[in-house]
């Protein structure tokens, strides 16, 4: 039986790079900062992830990636999810690479998958708009053919990453056909085009989530990602791949606050013993445990049958389900456990609560995945 | 990472071996009963008998060691036999014996020679055996014993054991043998009293009542291809002035907790299933959870079902719970089976498969409705495993409460005594 649960020799290496990168290079007091940011990186850091060869981790070699497995991307993004790093690492290097591998014309590729790769272009996709939906019939953005070239109109709410980007891919309507997923393009819209304006919006969830409207923004044939009115198959296969690797960066934020309310009960004294010895407390820990665990597991074994080209469908659908619901009662749990001090903005923990409740959504809410998963099991 | 539990080239040649064996060893007219309530004594017959013939061939305790009756064989060919026989709706091993938790506290704590002289009938399938731990007050609290078994005052040679235990055994007794927790001390300090017997049962003086008890089965049994693995049944003992020698003694006459340790230690899945536990035979193969395959199949097919989903979505997250947590309890189970469960892993899958059951039943008779209630030939669902199951999913005692798992948890993260 070819079992076998543990990371490969690579794998263990680039664990302990990033973890080391983390504790080195963006300790707790840079990432406090960082998260008040509107883009939630530094150039040094940028840079540092470039040169690791992390932002274009999945990016075939010819394209001047390095071509790692989805495992690998999950491994890498679990160590950037334990402090956690904000930053367009996933949008950019994971979600908007896949998509444009699974769309972009050969020309598209070759600039931009390796200017991802060199972390000179930032790519994020903004598709939910108003009614806010990951289904392609929420898609109302419109993009009008004009004199060759095509004029986006709409509004895109909820979007990862967005000042940090310098693009964006943009779903829109090319058709007014009853089928959406027959009526639907990809853009690539530079954040400088004329008619783009972003907007974070306040939170609570560290400058996480922004606005962009596009009013009357001119788009040339050239930046059209794939067939026009056929975006969405592709869209939907780039997502399916990308978010067991945002799951992997739930995990990260799972254990690290597992492992910290747990250091944390050994060590706090009330009546005079460690609080960890109250069944009450470890009713808490036991039930943080059970929720990382099932993350972890759901999560990896995704990754491994999207690597090995096996119908992943319902593992996916399983792993965002309960890794984001994990991370959420993870992080309030932990508010239990450590009481007071856990609302400070300095707390590690805070941290992480905020990071669940902006993730919670991207990609599809746990309620979405439940309603995706019943469709597969009972067709 | 690889989660593929496909078998070698190796295994599957093994296979070919246990499938002819099983073609010519298989009783004539065995049938799959869920329901321990309703296997005949003819059945459970044919079970020991099969029993029996695998010891012979060292497959019933395939990896223990050939000198004490085992098989000798390892891991990957147990991991074969076990599904060889979950493939038959066969459990493995094919009845249920409380040897599968003496052996591996007798091997770990036993003198040479009481392995020599009690592992061998209980590894051919010669002994059936029953565990004698739990009493009216020792539950969770097992080291609470209250059955004495102290010396006799003029034969120094033999214990004299009075007291009365509660909710053990299975379906059809008497056993050959009971694995028999006592108390051998009344001044002695707590779990340094105790004294393990691996006493006959035939002795004079015993006496067994059957319990009528609404529960039969645990819920990861009726989850698995088979339920003939299962308890069933339960039964009171009483022991009245019982002489048993002192050569029935597991260890010393003060080490009866440490014996317990090593044997709770399996049942309490605290150490994981490829160290220990992996002597109980199931090797590293993980059966498919076949309860949750016929509830899904029932909301595929079931026209009733389909139509009751199809008007009530609350339904559908009913039915996706019942699918997630029996994904979770798997990816623990092939987790331990991997050897990375870790220090808590073992009661933590109990403790998943414990909670679970709860909510599986509660989920299931949402989704199905009454239906799952009844075991009637018109009106219950196939088989009657959705009934069995609801009984089986309030299982929570045997083997240790969800509390009780939760305390072995807490120690191996450190933070509980």
């Amino acid at each position: 039986m070819s079992l076998d649960l543990s990371l490969t020799e690579s794998e263990e290496m680039l664990r302990k790079t990033a973890l080391d990168f983390i504790k080195r290079d963006a300790p707790k007091s840079v990432v406090q900062k960082l998260q008040e940011t509107d883009t939630g990186i530094n150039s040094e850091l940028w840079q540092t992830a470039a040169n690791m060869g992390w932002l274009g981790i999945i990016i075939p070699e010819k394209y001047g990636g390095t071509n790692n497995s989805l495992t690998s991307a999950g491994v890498l993004f679990e160590a950037l999810g334990s402090r956690p790093l904000p930053g367009p690492y996933f949008s950019s290097g994971i979600l908007s690479s896949l998509i444009l591998l699974e769309a972009g014309a050969e020309d598209q590729k070759t600039h931009f998958l390796a200017s991802i790769s060199r972390g000179e272009e930032t790519l994020t996709l903004a598709l939910t708009e108003s009614g806010y939906s990951w289904e392609p019939e929420a898609v109302k953005t419109t993009a009008r053919a004009e004199n060759g070239d095509f004029i986006l109109n709409g509004l895109k709410l909820f979007v990862h990453d967005a000042q940090a980007s310098t693009y964006f891919i943009i779903p829109a309507r090319t058709a007014d056909g009853v089928n959406p997923v027959k009526s639907i393009s990809l853009f690539l819209v530079s954040s400088k085009s004329k008619g783009v304006s972003v907007r974070r919006l306040p939170g609570f969830f560290a400058g996480r989530y922004f606005e962009v409207k596009l009013d009357s923004v001119m788009v040339s044939p050239k930046d059209v990602l794939g067939e026009i009115n056929h975006g969405w198959q592709p869209l939907e296969h780039a997502i399916e791949k990308s978010i067991p690797v945002l799951c992997a960066y739930k995990v990260g934020g799972c254990q690290f606050v597992v492992d910290t309310a747990i250091e944390y009960s050994r060590t706090r004294i009330q009546f005079g013993q460690p609080i960890g010895r109250f069944q009450r407390v470890q009713d808490m820990i036991i039930e943080m445990v059970n929720h990382a665990d099932a993350a972890r597991w759901t999560t990896y074994e995704a990754l491994w049958k999207l690597d090995t080209h096996r119908p992943a469908a319902e593992s996916v659908h399983l792993a965002k389900v309960v890794s984001s619901e994990a991370y959420w009662e993870v992080c309030t749990l932990a508010h239990r456990v450590f009481s007071g001090i856990s609302y400070s903005k300095e707390h590690p923990v805070s941290f992480h609560t905020r990071a669940s409740r902006a993730l919670y959504h991207y990609l599809g809410d746990p309620s979405y995945h439940r309603q995706r998963l019943a469709k597969v099991l009972v067709p | 990472m690889d989660f593929s539990m496909e078998f070698s080239k190796n295994q599957e040649e093994f296979a070919q071996e246990v499938i002819e064996w099983l073609g010519e060893n298989l009783p004539e007219g065995w049938v799959n009963q869920r329901d321990p309530d309703k296997i005949t004594y003819e059945q459970w017959q044919k079970r020991r008998e099969l029993a029996r013939k695998l010891g012979a061939k060292g497959w019933l305790y395939p990896q223990y060691p050939k000198e004490y009756g085992g098989g000798g064989i390892d891991s990957s060919q147990a991991a074969v036999l076990a599904r060889e026989f979950a493939n038959r709706g066969l459990a493995f091993p094919p009845h249920y014996d409380s040897g599968t938790l003496a052996a591996p506290a007798i091997l770990a704590t036993g003198t040479d020679e009481q392995k020599k002289r009690f592992l061998p009938p209980i590894l051919k399938g010669e002994a059936f055996t029953w565990q004698l731990f739990t009493e009216p007050e020792a539950g969770t609290d097992e080291a609470n014993q209250q059955t004495n078994a102290l010396r006799h005052t003029r034969e120094n040679d033999f214990f004299i054991v009075n007291g009365q235990k509660i909710f053990v055994g299975s379906t059809f007794g008497p056993p050959d043998q009971f694995l028999l927790l006592t108390r051998s001390d009344l001044k002695a300090p707590r779990h340094e009293n105790l004294a393990m017997f691996l006493a006959p049962a035939n002795l004079p003086g015993i006496t067994i009542n059957p319990l009528d008890l609404f529960t039969s089965g645990l819920l990861s049994q009726i989850n698995g291809p088979s339920a003939d693995i299962s308890p069933g049944r339960k039964n009171q003992v009483f022991f009245d002035d019982v002489k048993i020698h002192e050569s029935y003694l597991i260890d010393g006459e003060h080490d009866g907790w440490r014996v317990t340790g090593a044997t709770l230690a399996v049942e309490h899945g605290e150490r994981d299933r490829g160290d220990v536990g992996k002597k109980e035979g199931g090797g590293r193969w993980i059966s498919p959870n076949v309860l949750v395959e016929k509830f899904l199949d029932q909301c595929r097919n079931n026209p009733i079902v389909k139509e009751s989903i199809k008007n009530n979505p609350q339904l559908v997250e009913a039915l996706v719970d019942v699918y997630i947590d029996a994904q979770i309890m798997r990816l623990f189970s092939i987790r331990n089976a991997a050897g990375k469960g870790g220090r808590y892993g073992g009661p933590q899958l109990q403790l998943h498969t414990k909670m679970s059951g709860g909510r599986l039943i509660t989920n299931m008779a949402k989704v199905l409705g009454p239906y799952v209630l009844t075991d009637d030939e018109e009106w219950g669902l196939e088989d009657d495993i959705f009934e069995v199951g609801q009984r089986a999913g309030l299982c929570f005692a045997p083997a240790g409460t969800p509390e009780a798992s939760k305390i072995i948890i807490s120690r191996g993260l450190g933070i509980g005594r």
